[in-house]
């Protein structure tokens, strides 16, 4: 006979949980509140949205919109940041339903497909927003440049290029390693056990 | 919830509380852990009772639930060292009215769970709980063939640590 049958028997026959609960215990420990991987991927996403956009509060709109007049970028800047909202809004809208479809009732796989689909969710929103920033920067950085052509020398322009780009990519490379690390931290486990899931379901 | 779904839910979630047990005691070894993911089961399970249509027997569901909440959702990385100490998850199995080799197998089985990864651990305790694989793959999201194929190699991998 298969080794493991005799453990399945002794599976079978091992005795209940000492500590069992009543159904008041129960009911008391279903309001406690939970501590998901679910329940923190929705708070940290909902503080990216908050954080990120709460960034604006910090720069003097005025004097930054002066600026932009000056090199004659207010258009752009205008336009571009009314598409940014809207892009924003359409983020906001598609992490909500995507948390809104995760459910424990799912199967095991289909529930981390949908979870690692919120998580991208917030991914995208943020590499849109880490992009949205490079753009502006190079733009205002090339309109600068065309303002003082003139005065400047082709040394004193590449310093600039080089410049800007030096402090664009280390800016926006520590805030996109700080996101892979709370991920990473977060979603290990699960990305993990995904892995696993999907490599069996490759078999055939 | 309205009342009687939920008194409705208490019993029929007091009566399988052992399914939930269970699970805990694969997927954490100590007392505080096991606690600790009970409650997040219990949340789980009463969070998404409203959406249980009962298609299904309360304890199929109950399984999928419980072991999506150990497998996904729960936080802390449940894989545990090697050198695990039996004595850990002792204390839960009383040894009266129980075959002295039954318990040493027992306690031996869960030490060798313990070292499964967790997509293992729960192809082996479903085997254990004697589920029928349509039922497993249904659980997993993973076609019968392959449930087949993973289990026979979890079952595998647990002979090899019971019997080295």
């Amino acid at each position: 006979m298969d080794l493991l049958e005799n453990y399945k028997k002794a599976w079978g026959n091992q005795p209940e949980e000492t500590n069992k609960l009543s159904a008041l215990e129960i009911y008391k420990l279903a309001q406690s509140k939970s501590s998901s991987i679910v329940k923190w991927i929705f708070i940290i996403g909902i503080l990216e949205f908050v954080v990120l956009n709460s960034l604006y509060f910090f720069v003097d709109m005025e004097e930054a919109y002066n600026e932009y007049k000056k090199i004659g970028l207010e258009n752009f800047i205008h336009y571009s940041q009314v598409l940014a909202y809207v892009i924003i809004f359409y983020y906001l809208v598609l992490f909500y339903l995507n948390y809104q479809k995760i459910s424990t009732s799912d199967s095991t796989r289909v529930l981390m497909k949908k979870i690692i689909k919120t998580r991208k969710t917030v991914r995208n929103y943020v590499l849109f927003n880490l992009s949205y920033m490079a753009i502006t920067m190079i733009i205002v950085m090339v309109a600068e440049i065309n303002l003082k052509i003139e005065e400047l020398n082709t040394k004193q322009i590449l310093l600039i290029i080089l410049l800007t780009l030096v402090i664009t990519i280390i800016g926006l490379g520590i805030l996109w390693l700080f996101y892979q690390l709370l991920y990473g931290i977060l979603l290990k486990k699960l990305n993990r056990n995904y892995k696993e899931l999907a490599k069996l379901n490759n078999i055939d | 919830m309205q009342k009687d779904l939920e008194d409705k839910f208490l019993s029929d979630f007091e009566k399988n509380q052992n399914i939930a047990h269970k699970i805990c005691r694969i997927y954490t070894t100590n007392n505080d852990a096991h606690k600790d993911l009970f409650q997040e089961i219990t949340i789980q399970l009463w969070k998404n009772y409203p959406k249980f249509r009962g298609d299904s027997k309360f304890s199929t569901w109950m399984y999928r639930v419980a072991l999506n909440t150990a497998i996904s959702l729960y936080r802390k990385s449940t894989r545990t060292v090697k050198t695990q100490d039996i004595s850990d998850f002792a204390y839960k199995i009383k040894s009266t009215d129980y075959d002295d080799t039954e318990e040493l197998q027992l306690k031996a089985l869960y030490k060798a769970i313990h070292q499964l990864n967790d997509i293992d651990k729960a192809l082996i305790f479903l085997y254990l709980e004697d589920k029928p694989y349509k039922e497993i793959s249904e659980t997993l999201g993973i076609s019968s063939v392959n449930a087949r194929v993973k289990m026979n190699r979890a079952k595998e991998k647990l002979k090899n640590i019971l019997n080295p």
